[in-house]
């Protein structure tokens, strides 16, 4: 099945569909995997002194958006906010829609980090790492369009609580700086349960390193790690406390996102429906991101028997299952428009789904809730190419979803006489570009130098890692 | 498995006028590693360790190892966050205090209540995440005494291998019980492959 | 056994320790630089710039006995004070002290018809929108920005002249209050009123923000249009 892609760069075993006929619990990793063997696995990426050509191909391009990025940030910083498209009415454009866009992409990296932890998901270990990576660098990508839309981002330290000679604070009654919290505490969290997860792994490095440079480095970053017991108590307590924090904390984040539309008076935005609606959008891109990421990376970097088509497969029914809540919100939000019998909130639902930008309304209807259909088959659910360009359309479809929030509301406001149609201008699609240049910069350079799986806790999993295993097993062969 | 089958240990001796740091013996697998540290535990000895690629469950136990406390800093730093988050939305949204540098600013907005805790919910909850979980890293390195980049145990050649796929035991020359030959004695009876003696 | 060393020698872990120490101490050294060490009450007060003529305002209302509006005269009716042009100098100053070699650009400034090129001390931002004339006439007396410019050789500045400073007399501008024909009286309130008690004081203040409809506004737009 996988064998039509690029060839790996492993060539440690073949591939081994885990998704079918188990009569008990499927294994976790594939391919009769021992301690040393994931180790290896999952070091080599890091160790091999040349990355696959696919992984310089795409920094190249990388390096190059995200270079587009800061000369797009240039020019607006030292032009002004006026060289957007944005104007009266439509005074929320492409900055709004790709921040929404990537907090949203950041949220499934800690819903498989935290909530699958606290459920006992243990398929969660081969691909989190991977996504708190994802959800950092996209919480990056997103933090730069609030910083830029303000217009003047040198006093953009305004935005946090410091007392200063004007004796004014922050106004604590407005979504928007409710955003400013939940970003910074979602972003400063991921970061340390992503790096607090990697310091067993760094110290695996910093063992198996060859040169001076990379011991001090890895080892300065492993923090004298030394697999104690006694740190392993109190280093799995906390970890499971982050896990506690950062669920909750995911739930809100987004919640707190959508207070920025439903707190205001526009039809099309002050709905109660949001917090929930945009909490099952952001699951739904963000895992669409993390298959999207996945299947490349596992075929360049052979992780093949650690990230398993049971990974994907469970994957693909959570992209469905949140693809049809979502589907249920834009369903329910016209069914409310209809009964709710308020005209301006009945006309702007139309004007959605028939107006000037009915296009985007059905570009996000296909992408979001019919393409993910095709989940309900398990042949598609563990085909690569089919989930690859299924994720492609998620993806898409998820920022379309915030374009016709952000865009469709406002260009029809009050006062028809203001009514007008945004045109994104060069420098918007420009930085949108960059954007995505800045989150695989940084992802790519986290593929090629840091443990991109979890290795000890891939290795809790294994069932030789409990106490009894052998006592166990042996018993079952003299039965 | 390991139960069955016969293991041989090689036996490292001290070296004359070298400092002692300690012991270190590898195991090969959980198994052996568990029942080790059953016998140190039983010996009674205190300052010794075992060391794992990845937390090994019931090994706490066979350790008598005392769990966490962690929980409790983090509880405390969460509700100072909380409070924190009332605090600060009180104090600079919700009154002035004449003559102070560091003052509140009461903005008049769409005729709402200067103070009003609804409002102040989100900022609230989030700080309270933010402290805690803060409190949960830091906690957890102050408790392990980490960053410690130095340490008896990496004085040795063998124990990279912890992070990969063997196990040890590890008991300082600074127990109360440590004895050059008792704790070799002790050692060797244990199914471990390796006994290292460790030396600066 | 084999002699080898750690990776990292023993004094990596002092070093670390003192990062530790040294981080926590340099966040509290950030937070008392930002709170007292850039305040402009340590930045802005004092700022002292040398004149093209080495005015004292001293000798002219201490010694002379000019009043301000002499020379600012737009202080009553109008957002700014004004600098008074060369003719009202000249207006003594042509038959007094008239060779006066330090008087000499003054005299260069009639002649030609260039003003004199005044550095201004009290500088607001050009997002302040403060007028004068409103202050004045409710009451609030020179000295209270300006300070005792009767005793400057030169003019310093000797308020702050920040947002939070500003606002404190708009929370509580009573204190601040004196008659009106005492507005450009530099001496302080009790001198003027010939009250010695602060409760007498606070009680004349209080009857004058009553008579004068004291009531400044705090909102953002007040003095940001």
């Amino acid at each position: 099945m996988a064998k039509t892609l690029t060839k790996p760069l492993s060539q440690l075993s073949t591939e081994l569909d885990n998704t079918r006929d188990q009569i008990s619990q499927p294994p976790l990793v594939t391919g009769g995997k021992t301690f040393g063997n994931i180790t290896e696995i999952v070091a080599r990426v890091a160790e091999h002194p040349s990355a696959p050509k696919a992984w310089y191909v795409a920094f190249a391009g990388a390096v190059m958006l995200f270079g587009l990025l800061f000369a797009m940030l240039a020019y607006l910083i030292s032009t002004g906010v006026g060289v957007w498209g944005v104007n009266t009415p439509v005074a929320w454009g492409f900055a709004i829609v790709n921040f929404v866009f990537w907090i949203g992409i950041g949220h499934a990296g800690t819903l498989i980090s935290a909530i699958l932890y606290l459920f006992r998901q243990k398929w969660r270990t081969g691909i989190n790492r991977f996504a708190e990576a994802m959800t950092i660098f996209a919480v990056f990508a997103a933090g730069i369009f609030p910083l830029v839309h303000v217009g003047r981002v040198w006093v953009v330290y305004w935005i946090f609580p410091i007392p200063n000679q004007q004796q004014l604070w922050p106004q604590f009654r407005s979504p928007l700086l409710w955003d400013v919290f939940a970003i910074t505490t979602y972003l400063l969290t991921s970061l340390l349960f992503w790096y607090m997860g990697m310091v067993p792994d760094l110290a695996t490095f910093r063992d198996r390193a060859k040169t001076k440079v990379r011991k001090i480095v890895y080892g300065l970053f492993a923090l004298g790690w030394r697999g104690s017991n006694r740190q392993w108590i109190h280093y799995e307590k906390a970890y499971l406390l982050l896990a506690a924090l950062a669920t909750p904390l995911v739930l809100s984040v987004h919640s707190v996102v959508s207070f920025d539309f439903a707190t205001s008076q526009l039809p099309g935005w002050h709905t109660t429906i949001f917090p929930p609606y945009f909490v099952a959008g952001a699951i739904f891109g963000g895992f669409a991101m993390v298959v999207f990421l996945a299947v490349p990376a596992r075929e360049l970097f052979g992780l093949k028997n650690l990230i398993t088509l049971q990974h994907f497969d469970h994957m693909n029914k959570i992209i469905m299952a949140t693809g049809m809540i979502v589907g249920y919100a834009y369903a329910m939000e016209f069914f409310i428009a209809w009964y709710g019998g308020n005209p301006l909130e009945t006309f702007t639902f139309e004007n959605r789904a028939t107006g000037p930008y009915a296009w985007a309304y059905w570009i996000m209807v296909t992408c979001n809730v019919f393409i993910p259909q095709v989940f309900w088959f398990k042949k598609a659910r563990t085909n690569l190419w089919v989930m690859w360009i299924v994720s492609v359309f998620v993806n898409i479809g998820m920022w379309f979803e915030r374009f016709v929030i952000v865009v469709s509301s406002l260009s029809r406001d009050f006062l028809p006489s203001s009514w007008d149609y945004y045109t994104p201008t060069w420098v918007d699609l420009c930085t949108l570009a960059g954007s995505f240049g800045l989150f695989f910069f940084f992802f790519l350079l986290f593929c090629r130098y840091m443990p991109i799986v979890a290795i000890a806790e891939v290795k809790g999993v294994l069932p030789e890692a409990h106490p009894g295993h052998g006592a166990h097993a042996a018993a079952e062969a003299k039965a | 498995m390991s139960q069955t089958e016969a293991k041989t240990m090689t036996i490292e001796e001290p070296t004359e006028g070298r400092k002692l740091l300690g012991y270190l013996l590898e195991f090969d697998n959980v198994d052996d590693l568990t029942h080790g540290a059953e016998k140190v535990r039983d010996a009674g000895y205190s300052n010794w360790d075992c060391h794992t690629p990845f937390p090994v469950h019931g090994l706490d136990h066979a350790m008598g190892a005392k769990p966490s406390h962690v929980q409790w800093i983090v509880l405390a730093c969460g509700f100072t966050g909380l409070l924190t988050g009332l605090f600060i939305q009180w104090w600079m949204n919700a009154v002035v205090h004449q003559g102070n540098v560091v003052t509140g600013y009461q903005y008049f907005i769409s005729g709402k209540p200067f103070w009003s805790v609804p409002a102040n919910i989100p900022v609230m909850f989030e700080l309270t995440i933010l402290f805690s979980a803060f409190a949960s890293f830091f906690g957890m390195l102050g408790v392990n005494r980490l960053p410690q980049y130095n340490h008896f145990t990496m004085y040795s050649e063998r124990f990279g291998q912890v992070t990969d796929d063997k196990f040890f035991i590890s008991i300082s020359s600074e127990d109360p019980k440590f004895d050059v030959g008792k704790t070799r004695d002790m050692l060797s009876g244990l199914k471990g492959t390796y006994l290292e003696v460790l030396e600066d | 056994m084999n002699g080898k060393q750690p990776l990292f020698p023993k004094w990596v872990d002092d070093v670390t320790r003192l990062i530790a120490i040294l981080f926590a101490g340099g966040l509290l050294y950030l937070v008392t630089l930002t709170l007292y060490a850039t305040s402009p009450r340590n930045t802005a007060v004092g700022y002292m710039p040398g004149q093209p003529i080495p005015y004292s305002h001293k000798l002219h209302v201490n010694e002379l006995g000019l009043d301000c509006r002499y020379c600012h005269t737009g202080v009553e009716t109008g957002a700014k004070a004004n600098i008074p042009p060369t003719q009202t100098c000249m207006n003594c100053h042509n038959t007094i002290h008239n060779q006066s070699p330090k008087l000499e650009p003054l005299f260069e400034s009639y002649r030609t018809g260039k003003a004199v090129e005044w550095i201004r001390v009290h500088d607001l931002p050009d997002f302040v929108f403060f007028d004068h004339s409103i202050h004045v006439n409710k009451g609030v007396g020179c000295v209270e920005c300006h300070g005792r410019v009767d005793k400057m050789e030169t003019v310093y500045q000797s308020q702050p002249l920040n947002m939070g400073w500003c606002l404190e007399c708009h929370r509580n501008p009573t204190p601040r209050l004196r008659p009106k024909d005492k507005v450009t009286d530099l001496r302080p309130i009790e001198e003027v009123l010939g009250i010695k008690t602060e409760s007498g004081i606070m009680d004349a203040c209080s009857e004058l923000a009553k008579e004068y409809q004291v009531n400044p506004k705090v909102n953002c737009s007040t003095c940001h249009r």
